[in-house]
Parts: C-alpha cells; sequence; structure tokens
C-alpha cells in the first residue's frame, strides 16, 4: 500500500521528529559513503582510533617513561591520544565538509548545521566505542579498571561539544572565501598538540603556571578524564564550567557564521 | 498552496551585485501545472531553487503550505559514490518514509535492475534522471518542480514520468521550467514568463507562447 501524504503541519514533535530523521538518515550515509559495505566496513570507525592510540601508548610503555605520581603509563597515553584523535578529526574534516556534500542541500530539510552534527556524532561515537574497547582489555591485562568510567565518557562528549562549536566556525570559514582554512587547519591541529594537554598534568608544574595553563579548555578536559580514571591518587585541576562555558561561547559563535555563510554555499 | 510575494535575489559577482530576480510574485494551487518559460539565464533556476529552500530570498517571502520537491533535473540530490539502493534509503529516511516500500517502488519504476547496487556515480545521466524521478515521485510530493531536462531525458521514460504526473493531477502541482513550446503544452495547463527578474502570468498557454516569442 501507498503510505500517506508527507503534511507540512507545523509542529514542535513534527519539527524534532524531522530532524531526529535527517540526522539518523545523514549518519548512515555519512558511514556508508566513508566505509563502503564490502570488507571490515564499519569496522574502521572504532579500529582506526584504536590503531593510533595503541601505537602511541606502546611506544611510551616500551620507552618506559615513568609517569610523576606512579601512574600506570599505558592507560594514561591511551586516554591522551584517543580525546585528542576525537579533536582531529572533527576539526580537520569540517573545512571541506560543506561543499563536499553541496549535493545534499538540494533537500531543503537538511540543513548546513545537520551534516556538521552527523559527523559529531558519528566521530564521538565511534571514539567512544573503542575506547571502551580498549579500557577493557586494558582492565583485565593489567587490572586498571576505571574509578569513574561514566566520567570519561562525559569528558569525551565535553571535547567534542567544543570541537563542534570550532568545527562550526571552521566551516563556516571555510565557505566564506577563505578557501586556504584547510591548509591553516591541519598544521594547527598537529601544533595544538603539545598545548592540548594530552601529554602533561597540571600538577606537574609550578602554581603560577599551573594558572596560565589552565585557560586552556582542553587541558580541563584531560585532566577530568584522568581524575575520572585514575581517582583521587594525584591532585586534579579542572572546572568543568569553565569547559562548558567556552562550549557555549563556541557553538554560538558557530552557529551565527554558519548563518552569515549559507547564502554563500555554491550548490 | 505555495506563495511567493515580491521575492528578490541577487548574487555578488566579482565584487558587483547581480540582481537576478527583481520581486516575483505567484500564487501555485493544488492541481496547478504551469510552466515557466524564460531566455538562458533568465533566473529559471534561481526560482526554482528559491521555490524548493534550497536557497533563500535577499527580499520578499515565500510560503509554502503544501510539501515541494527537490528540483529535479540539476544534479545534486544524489550521492556519487553510494549505490543507487543507498539514495533511495538515505531520501526515504529524510522525509520519514517507509525504506522498503519506496525501494520498492524506485526499482520498480526506474528499471535499473542490478545497477541499483553500484555507485550512482557509474549512472548514465539518464539513469540518474530516471532514478532522481522514481524517488521523487516515492516520496509523494504536493508540488514537483521539473526541470526540462528531466521531461526531455529518454522519450519512453518521458511517457511513464508524464502519466504519473498526470495522474496525480488534483492533489498535486507541477512547476515546469524549460525553453521549449512542446514540452509546456504536452504537461501545462498554464504558463507564466520569467523576463527582466519579474514573472508574468498569462491566461492562456498561446497568449504565454506570443510574449515569449517576442521577447
Amino acid at each position: 500500500m501507498r503510505p500517506g501524504p508527507i503534511l507540512p503541519e507545523p509542529s514542535l514533535s513534527r519539527a524534532l521528529r524531522v530532524q531526529f530523521n535527517v540526522l539518523g538518515a545523514l549518519i548512515m550515509r555519512e558511514m556508508h559513503a566513508r566505509f563502503g559495505r564490502e570488507n571490515l566496513g564499519y569496522v574502521w570507525l572504532f579500529v582506526e582510533p584504536m590503531i593510533l592510540a595503541g601505537c602511541v601508548a606502546t611506544l611510551h610503555h616500551i620507552a618506559g617513561h615513568g609517569l610523576p605520581g606512579g601512574l600506570a603509563p599505558f592507560p594514561f597515553y591511551v586516554l591522551s591520544y584517543t580525546p585528542y584523535y576525537l579533536l582531529r578529526s572533527i576539526v580537520t574534516r569540517a573545512s571541506t565538509a560543506l561543499e563536499a556534500n553541496a549535493a545534499l542541500f538540494f533537500h531543503a530539510r537538511v540543513r548546513l548545521h545537520d551534516v556538521l552534527m552527523a559527523r559529531t556524532v558519528l566521530e564521538c561515537a565511534a571514539v567512544l566505542v573503542a575506547l571502551t574497547i580498549f579500557l577493557t582489555g586494558v582492565g583485565i591485562l593489567t587490572d586498571n579498571w576505571p574509578r569513574e568510567p561514566l566520567g570519561i565518557a562525559m569528558g569525551l562528549v565535553l571535547m567534542a561539544l567544543l570541537m563542534h562549536g570550532v568545527a562550526l566556525l571552521v566551516a563556516s570559514l571555510g565557505v566564506l572565501g577563505a578557501h586556504n582554512v584547510d591548509r591553516i587547519v591541519h598544521p594547527a591541529t598537529y601544533l595544538s598538540l603539545p598545548a592540548s594537554g594530552a601529554f602533561f598534568m597540571v600538577w606537574w608544574f609550578p602554581a603560577e603556571m599551573q594558572e596560565m595553563i589552565l585557560w586552556i579548555p582542553t587541558v580541563h578536559v584531560y585532566e577530568f578524564v584522568r581524575h575520572s580514571f585514575y581517582g583521587d591518587v594525584v591532585p586534579f585541576h579542572y572546572d568543568i564550567s569553565y569547559l562548558g562555558a567556552w562550549i557555549l561561547v563556541t557553538n554560538t559563535l558557530g552557529l551565527v557564521a554558519l548563518r552569515a555563510a549559507r547564502p554563500h554555499l555554491e550548490t | 498552496m505555495l506563495r511567493l510575494e515580491g521575492v528578490w535575489k541577487s548574487y555578488r559577482v566579482r565584487g558587483r551585485d547581480k540582481e537576478v530576480l527583481r520581486g516575483v510574485d505567484a500564487a501555485v494551487w493544488k492541481g496547478d501545472a504551469i510552466g515557466i518559460l524564460g531566455r538562458n539565464g533568465a533566473g529559471k533556476s534561481t526560482l526554482m531553487r528559491l521555490i524548493a529552500g534550497v536557497e533563500h530570498p535577499n527580499a520578499g517571502r515565500i510560503q509554502r503550505e503544501m510539501s515541494i520537491s527537490w528540483p529535479l533535473g540539476y544534479g545534486g540530490a544524489l550521492h556519487g559514490n553510494l549505490s543507487g539502493a543507498d539514495n533511495v534509503r538515505f531520501v526515504a529516511r529524510i522525509y520519514g518514509r517507509p525504506v522498503d516500500w519506496t525501494l520498492g517502488f524506485c526499482e520498480e519504476f526506474a528499471e535499473l535492475g542490478e545497477h541499483m547496487r553500484m555507485p550512482v556515480r557509474t549512472y548514465s545521466s539518464g539513469m540518474q534522471s530516471r532514478l532522481a524521478l522514481a524517488l521523487s515521485l516515492a516520496v509523494d510530493f504536493d508540488c514537483y518542480l521539473v526541470d526540462e531536462m528531466v521531461a526531455a531525458g529518454d522519450a519512453r521514460f518521458a511517457g511513464r514520468g508524464r502519466e504519473e504526473l498526470m495522474a496525480r493531477r488534483g492533489r498535486a502541482a507541477l512547476i515546469l521550467v524549460s525553453h521549449s513550446e512542446e514540452l509546456v503544452r504536452n504537461f501545462c495547463t498554464s504558463a507564466a514568463v520569467l523576463q527582466d527578474g519579474k514573472l508574468h502570468f498569462h491566461e492562456d498557454l498561446d497568449q504565454a507562447f506570443a510574449a515569449y516569442r517576442a521577447l
């Protein structure tokens, strides 16, 4: 039987349903387009961050770098690299996301923000699954289990939200004529690695430097994630409301920029 | 109903604003089949994109009280790296349609056979437009925006597409842009001429053609 017509009666519940349909469809499509249906297919989504994080952690483990406070190094480096992987994957893909998907905007229901949201959700979910597998492995092999697994997950979600705001800005700049933004974003994400807080902890530094370091929002993510893993064994410094403020500001500015960019996108 | 009120659209080309539409007014009801005639560059495709909601006007407003298809025949809308079937699934999900039913309809209507499992970039342009038309018919919009390329496409298929669209008269509207009189005569019951950024409606087709030829 032929299904009924799509009625454009405007209501909140309908708008939410449309939003939900569109996001779901975009996530499925992104997975099909990026990984195809053959071979390992979707498994790559999780394997990619796992290979990278695993190698980084193993290198540090073999090099035998001890950590101040006697923290177990393997989980430390896994928790260093996975949030950074999330940061990089959300931000670097944003610069070309809109132009590469211009055909999608032929469907008036698909808004620019939907495409970027679908990507962020997908990257975040992939990293969460990869990290779950990883930490379970670490737990079984070394008997180091996370104290607050939900805290770790929340930390990654906060990272994703913060980077989503940055991605909105990068994507808008890409459309607003700055085609070279791509060339700057790639090196910038690499250069940001040492400053992001991935490989240091705040308490390693003298008090006056700590204050400066804590201006960097991603540092708060790392401190929060590590605190959730190790528990109160060393001092941790972070402020979730400071991070929340960053998320709010970047996302608001990002949405404004995206609105400004909309008329300039060539479909 | 679809209503356009004083719709203006300009693009910035090399630092200067080029006005494409300068105050377009129109009203389209279910059951209407309107041909829009215009020379190359008159702004026909811009008008279609505005009606579809792909782009937004600089001034004026567009009121949509019916569901409107994406503009058929401008490429886009299909993703080259995805198979025909995955494209169908994607569009069905976007519009909240039952996926299996939509897929069945498209397989039957577009007659692509095994090609449905292959990436759309391997399709000929005729195959692409067949799939796009099948897909839009499956979604069942209230108003179809069609470029002449689709209508002219392949003769056998143009017949079936026309049949389907005609069968929906009364509950669906059709807007066809073209510079061919013959096509407009085949599909439409009234016509308008797009000229100097304005849309001029005519009572009957002959009048519209006369005005179009006088351009």
